[in-house]
């Protein structure tokens, strides 16, 4: 069993306009998705369940589109944040840092990972606003702020420096609709997971894909190029 | 000690454990009193002006109310040199308070009239009090009290000459100044308006702005009415104060509901509980602080989820959190933030030399400092005051705003400051080790060492602590032992 799946919710525009919709409502139909795969993902007994949800790039999109996901994320957050609570999921958000994400978003972010802090069913990260590289190189300043000599940064220390530094190696990266791209998305987590790319739209995966998708990384004969499975997170 | 006017053999039970002062004390009753008697003090021109200039209780009123309290305490102790002690440390700090007002009249707070009223207000709105809750003095307790209130004067003063001798010339002599004295100063229209409406939460409360919030605006425009109606009416008149319908019902009510609480089991209130309690911050090594920090946690949590829960309105509307903290991050505060948590002690949006005497006075009080190391700690600050006054303030006012403070933030560390975190590191090192050990730092801090806190062998080293105090001072940090001290509320 995989202990740290994320998911790459690609395909939501492409699902709209199959339909003959707006873009927007592709977001919308990827809500019931979500919950969906959160619940898959607890039941199956997966430790920490990252999603892809929005990446430095996506502020390239049209500005009704952004200012929509928006409203939409923050809809949700609301809206499901009891029922999180109750499943005993620890919520928290990576990246979120771009001061172009509206001030009550950010509130609500931070309210809903106070209230799940405690939690210990699973750990839930949702990347927002996040990009791999920008955590890279954040990592690299707090590492030279630390003033360590440059002999003694190890893979391990280096790890502790990025955003969340609990966070185990990715196992399994689920990448909807296709594409077969890794988009900046956790780069340092992901150096050995295994990927899938199901052909479902992020709005028509469900619960019977994701175990598929589980079923898929069981079969796979992870190797590690020769190196120990965890390179960083818990040290055990 | 000799009061002159009431006889030695009186004196020794004054301030013993049955004195009517101490019944008070734990009394809840007695806090709907104290408000009332700081209307009617700040309605006195003198001491409106020198609470506007100089007090900390809009910006602070926690702090100000525990170290009020402890003072209190100190002043009615068994023990005639504890008394003699914090009745020097009261003139030392009031003997430090002059100035002028709006008008350019001067005040002092050594004026021994202006005193004599401050005393007068507090017994008169304690007899106050027992009439409106139902249950009268008798003539003997109310003569027995009056007593104790003139030997505290003359604690504080040398006698009590100020005040009439007879309680019958004391009413007399109480009705003449609130019509001939009393004005609506602006201290009495800021505790009357604005102090409730806008008291900052405790620190065992600052977790959950929300849930604060929420209670004060409920509680604070009741408590503003309440003292209203029970202020003297010729008072009320000329200060154009509103007469509410239903006013006098409510303050009644109040009054009897508070009094209802002498049926509790004794113990169960205890003044100083409640207020050791309220400052206690989270981070404090105090045994009752892990329940206060796991509260906290819970209640953090639960506003979060009121706000989770609360309906959106409208998408564009007004956040009420501040989400300050958010940006600044990396455990510093934004140049705004640290002028209004920490420079800004009195609360009035400048900087100025009240400001600083204020934090002096908070060290002062905390390290319980005697002359002379009382004196080189104010003049390090006045020190630091010319420091500041010369680099920042760009307009010549005399007084530096937020923006000029921002303006010119990374200039602030200047030879003076570090001067003042010397000489506070002299003043905490009461044995003059050249190390602050636990219970120096204690006696500052209230809390024993913090656990990152870069000591050696237990102690807490000259240098180490400057460069604490700088960084609090200079860089602005929050989470360091100098919150609970200066910035807390």
């Amino acid at each position: 069993m995989p202990r740290h799946v994320a998911c790459v919710m690609d395909g939501n525009g492409r699902w709209a306009q199959r339909r003959s919709l707006p873009r927007t409502a592709g977001h919308r139909a990827a809500e019931t998705t979500v919950i969906d795969i959160i619940e898959a993902a607890r039941a199956a007994g997966v430790e920490w369940l990252s999603l892809y949800a929005f990446s430095t790039e996506n502020w390239n999109r049209p500005g009704a589109e952004v200012d929509y996901l928006m409203r939409l994320v923050r809809r949700v957050v609301r809206k499901h944040a009891p029922l999180l609570l109750a499943r005993g999921i620890r919520c928290r958000f990576l990246g979120a840092a771009d001061p172009r994400i509206p001030r009550e978003l950010a509130q609500d972010f931070e309210d809903l990972a106070t209230l799940t802090a405690d939690s210990r069913g699973m750990t839930l990260t949702v990347a927002f606003d996040h990009g791999g590289r920008r955590d890279i190189v954040e990592a690299t300043r707090s590492l030279i702020r630390s003033g360590m000599p440059a002999e003694e940064v190890t893979e391990r220390l280096f790890a502790d420096h990025l955003p969340f530094p609990d966070t185990p190696d990715v196992d399994l990266v689920i990448r909807t609709s296709g594409e077969q791209r890794i988009s900046n998305f956790m780069l340092w987590q992901v150096a050995y997971a295994e990927w899938v790319f199901p052909e479902a739209l992020w709005p028509d995966f469900r619960a019977p894909d994701f175990l598929a998708c589980l079923h898929t990384y069981r079969r796979r004969d992870r190797r590690f190029g020769g190196v120990p499975p965890q390179t960083n997170g818990d040290p055990s | 000690m000799t009061t002159g006017t009431t006889t030695t053999a009186d004196e020794a039970p004054l301030f013993g454990p049955e004195s009517q002062f101490r019944a008070f004390f734990d009394d809840p009753r007695w806090a709907l009193a104290i408000i009332r008697a700081t209307v009617l003090e700040a309605a006195h021109p003198q001491i409106g002006a020198a609470l506007a200039d100089n007090s900390t209780f809009v910006a602070h009123p926690w702090r100000r109310l525990r170290n009020t309290f402890l003072s209190m305490r100190h002043m009615f102790d068994a023990d005639p040199a504890v008394r003699e002690r914090e009745a020097a440390r009261l003139n030392r700090l009031h003997a430090r308070m002059s100035g002028s007002d709006a008008r350019g009249r001067t005040y002092d707070a050594m004026d021994r009239a202006t005193r004599a009223w401050v005393v007068a207000a507090l017994f008169e709105s304690a007899v106050t009090m027992c009439r409106l809750i139902g249950q009268p003095l008798d003539q003997d307790t109310m003569e027995r009290m009056y007593a104790e209130y003139r030997a505290f004067l003359a604690a504080l003063d040398g006698d009590a000459g100020e005040l009439p001798d007879d309680l019958n010339d004391f009413w007399r002599y109480f009705d003449r100044v609130v019509e001939d004295e009393l004005e609506n100063t602006e201290a009495a229209r800021i505790i009357l308006n604005r102090l409730f409406d806008h008291l900052p939460a405790p620190a065992l409360l600052a977790g959950a702005p929300t849930l604060w919030a929420a209670g004060r605006a409920v509680v604070g425009p009741l408590l503003g009415a309440i003292t209203v109606a029970s202020l003297p009416e010729p008072y009320r008149r000329k200060a154009g104060l509103p007469e509410m319908p239903g006013a006098p019902t409510l303050m009644q009510g109040a009054y009897l509901a508070a009094g209802l609480t002498r049926f509790l089991p004794e113990g169960w209130i205890d003044a100083e509980t409640i207020i050791e309690t309220l400052s206690l911050s989270p981070d404090s090594d105090d045994p009752r602080a892990r329940t206060v920090a796991a509260l906290r946690a819970r209640m953090k949590r639960a506003s979060a989820l009121l706000r989770l829960l609360t309906p959106l309105s409208d998408e564009t509307g007004p956040d009420p959190v501040p989400a300050a903290s958010r940006i600044t991050g990396e455990g510093r505060r934004s140049a705004e933030e640290f002028f209004r948590q920490v420079l800004d002690q009195t609360g009035d949006g400048h900087l100025d030399w009240p400001d600083l005497a204020a934090m002096a006075r908070e060290m002062a009080t905390r390290l319980d400092l005697d002359e002379p190391e009382e004196t080189r700690l104010y003049d390090a600050f006045a020190a630091w005051w010319r420091e500041l006054q010369a680099t920042l303030d760009t307009d010549g006012d005399g007084r530096v705003s937020v923006d000029e403070y921002a303006a010119a933030v990374p200039s602030l560390a200047g030879p003076a400051l570090i001067r003042v975190a010397e000489v506070l590191f002299d003043a905490t090192d009461k044995d003059g080790s050249g190390t602050i050990d636990a219970d120096e730092h204690r006696a500052l801090f209230r809390t024993a060492f913090h656990r990152d806190l870069t000591t050696t062998d237990g102690t807490y080293g000259r240098s180490a602590f400057v460069g604490d105090f700088l960084s609090f001072m200079a860089g602005r940090r929050t989470n360091t032992p100098y919150d609970p001290l200066l910035a807390d509320a």
